[in-house]
């Protein structure tokens, strides 16, 4: 970052980052609440729900996040045009539902930045272990 | 009796419902909803929308299948799934899994080893 011939060009790519990166994704949101708004009002509530844990579980970055809830609205959407009972669209575990389909999406820089720490911290573990404890 | 044997299938199926979702795609072109009635149809009575949905974003994601929206009559577009090359090999990859499953545990109900 700090010489090279495309400096002028990472620094406007940030620029455009910047300033048109969240303005993008602010559109995005707000037609994906419009989406939600039409729906009726079970379904609506649904969604709300699932988003509610989504924000708190699911992840943070910004393109990720919105392609994430924009395939949520597609399926509430079909799913209302369907009838669709809402029971038969989450089944008996709404946790088991809205965490599988949460793997779809990168993760949130929280939970990927844990995972690797825990993943590097038990290699270290079977490093550090004398090799007699093992064969035990 | 016969009916609590089984009910509750869900753990069971859980690796082997993208393995029928290809295959259901592999035979004709078709959409979530119907997706789901057939595997319920079939008798996986538990299996509902939106596991259904999720599997099919994972393949989606993964390149497996060609995507084509059509118009619906009530509401929106639907999409329609169908196996690409890259689907049908892992349709065949698992196959040959499911094989080599059932009939290790086939084996070991036979007290073989």
């Amino acid at each position: 970052m700090t010489t090279g011939s495309d400096e002028p060009k990472n620094r406007y790519l940030q620029y455009l980052e910047i300033v048109t990166g969240p303005l993008e994704e602010k559109k995005r949101y707000r037609q994906y609440k419009a989406r939600i708004k039409r729906l009726p009002e079970n379904y609506r509530i649904a969604v709300e729900a699932l988003e509610r844990y989504l924000m708190h579980f699911g992840p943070v970055d910004g393109s990720g996040a919105m392609e994430m809830y924009e395939d949520l609205a597609d399926l509430f959407e079909r799913s209302a045009a369907d009838a669709t009972p809402i029971r038969d669209i989450f089944g008996d575990d709404p946790i088991e539902f809205v965490e599988t389909f949460m793997s779809n999406y990168p993760l949130g820089q929280y939970r990927a930045r844990e995972r690797h720490r825990f993943t590097s911290a038990v290699d270290r573990a079977i490093g550090a272990t004398p090799p007699q404890d093992r064969t035990e | 009796m016969k009916r609590a044997m089984v009910d509750d299938l869900t753990e069971m199926l859980k690796g082997t419902l993208e393995g029928c979702v290809l295959e259901i795609i592999g035979s004709e072109e078709t959409y979530g909803y119907a997706i789901t009635r057939r595997l319920n149809e079939l008798g996986f009575a538990d299996v509902v929308e939106g596991t259904v949905y999720t599997i099919l974003l994972r393949l989606e994601k993964n390149g497996l299948v060609q995507v084509v929206k059509r118009p619906s009559e009530v509401g929106p577009p639907r999409k329609f799934y169908a196996l690409n090359d890259a689907g049908r090999d892992r349709l065949a990859t698992f196959w040959k899994k499911w094989e080599y499953v059932t009939s290790r545990i086939e084996k070991l109900r036979e007290g073989g080893r």
